[in-house]
């Protein structure tokens, strides 16, 4: 209704300003009009100026002969040759006309005769009367246009009457003297200026209004009978007004034989008896339309296209608030629906967290019980943790504000990262887990180590979420070339055979807080962000995100990155010559890995199970050629890994080291493994420098360096500041690194560690791990501080942060400060550690 | 519904800004008519005649210039047109069509005239001369036709339409009604029921009543014709019976001639009598009748009390009246013109039923095509059987001899003569 209303409304102003720019464009048109009917008038004026200026003219010629005519008191042939003698115009003539017999002679011969110049006038109905010719000089004396009996043509002719003398009677007689001029001579003279009025025609009538002269237009041989034919007035009407044309000066308007409007234009002709000059020009030859029409056409056309330009905004403007509306509702929804999601998912954990809790306060005697509940708390912690990741990320993702840092990372950290987290909920589901590297060449590699991960792990924990038990998940990466130089494009494929997506759910898979239901996995927790996070992280990555599902049959995620390589990278490693057998069912897994050993100069045979490895290594053995090292799969089909290692331990009796490979935890079977002759384990999948460092290190060669797993004997001992306000957190940090052996040091804030770190003797503390947010001067003060220091120690004494500021720009900002490192609250000891031993390798190398 | 209100609010806009655009003028497509040359060919086309106005040729020259708009054609009037119409088709301006008669045909002094005119029964000219009562149509005797009609004329009688139905009476179409109807209005106490111009022999009252009657009488005659035109005395008494019926109308319809002298001319003067509304009958010829429409508004008389008027034959016969068809105005076209093609286009568009009927309307005078039913004025002569239709040009009787008849009538009309007289005097009566 209000739309209806505002659009009336539109238009009755767009015809109110049509209406008045036609009404002033008509206003202009016709004041334009008068004036050009006015400047009408003037020409007209003019032109009978010039006219009289002719006829002026031509009657003083006349005047001239016909006072000397007189004064010499000439007969006829006299006069005649007299003015024959004067004429010199060529197609002139002059006539002298005896009033008594209105005959006469003529200056030129009648046509088609050489000497005959009598002239008669007697049926010329013209000078019966010649009272209208005045004495000499007077005036100008014209006669109609009439047919020159001497040849015929339409003629004028100017007047005087003369006194002749007879030579036979001896007296005087009155008679006429003409000076005879072609119509057509006139015409030709008698114009209007062309370029001002090009259709405008002149006439010019006695007082009777016959024409003395008439123009093309003008019918009849009297211009008031014209008049009256083709205009409708009645005789006192049209009396008046031929009244005023034919003694004043002026213009009216007045049809023409077609009907068409022209205006007259009328003036005395002064020195004449009673004639009037006309001026006649169609009305539309005076008027400027199209000009003023343009306007109004314009202006119109403007507004028109001003109007609907407006209504299709309007209308495209509230389909788009609808369907903004319509999304706020939905979002408003699916933040509620949300809200609910996580305050079930929330409330989960921490239910799990709280009542664990009170459960291990009771059974704090019995070991086990509370160990199990601690086990479970620490899960439960972790998915919350995990949890407010997701809130926290998909808000930056919302807001914009999400950055990469990149920094030089390891590519097999990640993906034994990628592996290990991934291994607790293959392990519980019993899923048939496979991951195969391809063509892995560059292992260091420049970009947000963070956000990879985050990629990785997203899309591999959905698969193996909604992947059911027993069910498979496989995992593919690969190098592959590049376009962009100095980078390398990694393709990550994860495919299981999960419960599948719809192709509506499809559609928007990728917008926050929207989860694939069913009813088989209504169990799955989750936030509903992972993949809205991973898409932002691929976009702002550079990257693709390609998704192939099928519902109840599975799905395929493949991202593809462009990723710069790193300056960092293994220098050439090469083993010496031994020879290698690869045992395992997986085709892949033995063409990739017999890759990489060819590559590290290993010579390398394959088996595809337990039997036929057996069989391999007994031949060797009896050659006396025995491998140099098996790499053997866990778990295959007929006879496992185990079994294999047993039988070639105790059927073969070889001694060279045996690999137990796989892709699942294998803690469980590790001392089952040992116990069968198993040497080590290595995690599938299985890097080139994974391999190098493992075989040297089971065939006694030097290694490059290797972590200790479970050995934290090189922290023992190690004394560390911590800045930590919270006196939880200082408590919990203090005391989890107390358990590796490692004293500290706290300050309550930023200015008491930069305090202590002054005061305190060279060496005391090897690093400090520094809290962000804390009164009076905040961890990255504090740490530019120390920075500036002047005791050279203090100034590069390692500084890690750990906060609760989680971001990869909190990070960065850490950075610049001047840390070492940067670890997220809650902490992960694991990490912790980690991240001691990389700063103090570091420490060992300057 | 809001869309299709937007969308009719802006086609109303549109079809009103459209409607605010200067409306194209089109020439009227006239039926029947279809140009033959280039309609954009610019000439001038130069018509010369004898009329000081022409305005219903003016208006046909407008409605050519619906086909041809950059044709200019103008009508001239010569003086002295008979005896100048030589001169000026020898001159710089001779006309492209010009005014003929076809009294003209065989005399030296119109040679000229008769030599520059194109034949136009040339059937490549496509001139459609159907269209013309083919009596007023004269051929020369070689078959070539150097001028056509373009009106036609006759003779007969202005009647008072409301005065005969006022008084119930019929108009006469036999000598014997005629009679008795003057003699019945005389009895309603009309003075004149009957009236003309007497006063001289220019188309006079008794010219227009027995013209046609003695046509009739020597039509058949050609031995009568023949020594009518040699003007011999003794074909005088080829006139009797005509200067006898003259005698008899004038007793038996009392015509008061002293009431008729008062018109002074046999045109205007004629028409503002006849509007003065208390005459039923006024005699004229079909030239008079043109001039009708124009003098209604100059007649103080008739513009107080307008009236009901036709044109009708007189009745002189007992057998009812004669219509005696005449070609009035005649054109030729100057086969020297230096636009032909253009001329004759012109005359092809002219000689049509529709624009010679309308010519005529418009001119007032009888139009020359076999139509006469579209002017109710002259209507009346279109229900004239064909065999009382009498041409003289058909009769074969000369200007001279007609001259003879004319004079004889006048005379006897008038009382200056007696029949006996009159008929001995043929030969010697002067215009």
């Amino acid at each position: 209704m209000r739309k209806t209303f505002v659009i009336i409304v539109n238009v009755i102003i767009m015809a109110a300003i049509v209406i008045f720019v036609v009404l002033y464009s008509g206003y202009e048109s016709r004041d334009s009009y008068n004036r050009q009917i006015k400047h009408f008038e003037k020409t007209t004026v003019t032109m009978e100026r010039v006219t009289e200026n002719y006829l002026e003219g031509e009657q003083r010629i006349c005047d001239v002969w016909a006072k000397y005519i007189n004064s010499e008191d000439m007969t006829l042939n006299e006069a005649i040759e007299y003015i024959r003698a004067s004429h010199v115009l060529e197609n002139n003539s002059t006539h002298l006309i005896s009033l008594d017999t209105l005959t006469g002679l003529s200056t030129r011969p009648k046509q088609g005769t050489s000497d005959d110049y009598a002239v008669s006038y007697e049926r010329v109905d013209l000078l019966d009367d010649v009272s209208w010719i005045d004495d000499i000089g007077e005036s100008i004396n014209i006669t109609r246009a009439f047919t020159n009996p001497m040849n015929g043509e339409q003629s004028l002719a100017f007047c005087n009457r003369v006194t002749l003398r007879d030579p036979e009677s001896k007296s005087s007689g009155d008679a006429v003297l003409l000076r005879v001029i072609p119509i057509s001579e006139l015409e030709q003279k008698w114009v209007f200026p062309q370029e001002e009025f090009a259709n405008a025609e002149l006439s010019m009538i006695d007082a009777d209004g016959y024409y003395i002269l008439k123009g093309y237009s003008f019918k009849n041989s009297d211009f008031f009978e014209f008049y009256k034919s083709y205009n409708p007035t009645d005789p006192a009407s049209s009396k008046a007004l031929f009244d005023r044309i034919t003694s004043s000066t002026g213009s009216v308007s007045m049809l023409n034989s077609h009907g068409q409007e022209c205006i007259l234009a009328f003036t005395p002709v002064a020195a004449t008896a009673g004639w009037t000059l006309l001026g006649f020009v169609p009305a539309e030859d005076l008027k400027a339309d199209t000009g003023n029409w343009l306007l109004p056409g314009v202006i119109s056309a403007g507004l028109l296209i001003l109007f609907l330009l407006d209504l299709f905004y309007m209308l495209y403007l509230n389909r788009r608030l609808q369907v903004a509306v319509t999304d706020a509702e939905s979002a408003n929804k699916a933040k509620t629906d949300f809200l609910s999601t996580m305050s079930h998912d929330i409330r989960t954990p921490m239910n799990a967290i709280i009542g664990l809790t009170s459960i291990a306060e009771k059974n704090l005697g019995d070991v086990d019980s509370t160990r199990e509940s601690l086990r479970k708390i620490g899960l439960a912690g972790n998915h919350l943790l995990t949890l407010i990741n997701d809130i926290l990320d998909i808000s930056k993702v919302e807001s914009g504000k999400l950055k990469l840092s990149p920094l030089t990372f390891s590519i097999v950290e990640t993906v034994e990262n990628l592996v290990n987290i991934s291994q607790p909920m293959i392990k519980e589901k019993k899923i048939d887990f496979s991951f195969h590297i391809d063509n892995m060449d560059k292992e260091y590699l420049y970009t947000d180590q963070l956000r990879l991960n985050q990629i990785c792990i997203n899309i591999l924990s959905n698969a193996i979420k909604y992947t059911e038990p027993g069910g498979r998940v496989s995992v593919e990466m690969r190098e592959e070339e590049s376009n962009v130089p100095g980078c390398v494009r990694l393709v990550y494929t994860v495919a299981d055979t999960g419960i599948g997506m719809s192709p509506e759910f499809m559609e928007t898979m990728y917008q926050p807080f929207s989860r694939q239901t069913d009813s088989r996995v209504n169990s799955i927790q989750g936030t509903g962000l992972g993949l809205a996070i991973t898409k932002q992280m691929v976009d702002l990555m550079g990257g693709t995100i390609e998704c192939q599902s099928e519902q109840g049959k599975g799905t395929s995620f493949t991202v593809t990155l462009d990723i710069p390589v790193a300056d960092r990278q293994l220098e050439e490693i090469r083993l010496d010559s031994i020879d290698a057998l690869i045992v395992d069912d997986d085709e892949i897994f033995l063409q990739t890995t017999a890759d990489e050993l060819e590559s590290l100069g290993a010579g390398v045979e394959q088996a595809r199970s337990g039997k036929e490895a057996l069989e391999m290594i007994r031949r060797r053995h009896e050659s006396g050629r025995d491998y140099n090292i098996v790499i053997l799969d866990w778990k295959m089909p007929d006879m496992d890994g185990l079994e294999t290692i047993r039988r070639i331990r105790t059927e073969v009796d070889m001694d060279n080291p045996i690999l137990l490979t796989s892709a699942y935890d294998w803690t469980d079977i590790e001392d089952l493994a040992k116990e069968a002759g198993a040497n080590g384990f290595v995690t599938k999948p299985i890097f080139r420098s994974t391999l190098y460092n493992k075989i040297n290190e089971l065939l006694g060669t030097k290694t490059r360096s290797v972590e200790p797993e479970d050995d934290y004997s090189d922290l023992n001992g190690m004394h560390i500041l911590i800045a930590e306000d919270i006196d939880v957190n200082w408590e919990i940090l203090s005391g989890m690194l107390s358990v590796f052996g490692i004293t500290s040091d706290r300050a309550e804030n930023g200015r008491v560690c930069v305090d202590k770190v002054r005061n305190a003797a060279e060496g005391s503390y090897e690093l400090i791990f520094m809290d962000v947010q804390m009164p009076e001067m905040n961890g990255l003060d504090a740490t530019r501080a120390i920075r500036e220091s002047d005791n050279s120690w203090a100034a590069s004494i390692p500084i890690i942060a750990v906060t609760a500021d989680a971001f990869s720009e909190n990070v960065a900002e850490c950075m610049d400060a001047g840390m070492n490192g940067h670890i997220a609250k809650p902490i992960d000891m694991k990490l912790v550690i980690k991240e001691i031993r990389r700063i103090r390798e570091r420490s060992e190398q300057k | 519904m809001k869309k299709i209100m937007c969308m009719f609010l802006a086609v109303l806009m549109i079809l009103s800004l459209a409607a605010c655009g200067s409306e194209e003028q089109k020439a009227a497509a006239e039926e029947g008519f279809k140009p033959a040359l280039d309609t954009a060919e610019s000439c001038e086309i130069n018509v010369a005649g004898g009329y000081d106005n022409f305005e219903a040729l003016e208006t046909e020259f407008d409605r050519f210039n619906e086909y041809y708009p950059d044709v200019k054609l103008v009508f001239t009037k010569v003086d002295d047109y008979n005896n100048m119409i030589g001169t000026v088709l020898n001159g710089n301006d001779a006309p492209d069509i010009y005014v003929s008669n076809s009294w003209m045909y065989g005399r030296d002094q119109y040679k000229s005239s008769i030599d520059h005119a194109e034949n136009l029964a040339d059937p490549d000219l496509g001139i459609d001369l159907d269209c013309i009562r083919s009596n007023i149509i004269l051929n020369t005797n070689d078959g070539t036709l150097p001028m056509v009609p373009v009106f036609s004329n006759t003779y007969g009688m202005l009647v008072n339409n409301d005065l005969f139905e006022k008084e119930g009476l019929s108009v006469p179409s036999t000598y014997q009604e005629l009679v008795e109807v003057c003699d019945a209005f005389r009895e309603k106490g009309y003075k004149n029921p009957i009236m003309g111009f007497t006063n001289e022999e220019t188309t006079s009252l008794y010219t227009l009543t027995i013209y046609p009657f003695f046509c009739e009488t020597v039509a058949d005659d050609a031995e009568a014709v023949k020594k009518l035109n040699a003007l011999d005395p003794s074909a005088g008494e080829y006139m009797r019976p005509s200067l006898e019926k003259i005698e008899q109308f004038m007793n038996d319809c009392r015509v008061d001639t002293d009431a008729c002298a008062e018109i002074e001319d046999n045109y205007e003067a004629v028409i503002m009598r006849f509007f003065e509304g208390d005459v039923p009958m006024m005699t004229c010829s079909g030239d008079t009748v043109s001039g009708t429409a124009k003098r209604e508004s100059r007649s103080e008389a008739f513009i107080a009390d307008p009236f009901e008027y036709t044109f009708v034959p007189v009745p002189m016969s007992d057998d009812g009246a004669y219509f005696l068809d005449m070609p009035n105005l005649q054109f030729s076209v100057n086969k020297e013109s230096p636009k032909l093609d253009m001329v004759n286009e012109f005359m092809r568009f002219l000689i049509t039923s529709r624009e010679l009927n309308e010519m005529a309307q418009n001119k007032g005078l009888m139009s020359p095509t076999k139509d006469l039913s579209f002017d109710n004025m002259y209507a009346a002569f279109g229900e004239i059987p064909e065999s009382r239709i009498l041409s003289p040009e058909e009769i074969g009787l000369t200007d001279d001899a007609v001259i003879q008849m004319r004079q004889a009538v006048y005379k006897v009309g008038t009382g200056a003569m007696t029949i006996d007289e009159a008929v001995a005097a043929y030969g010697t009566f002067e215009q």
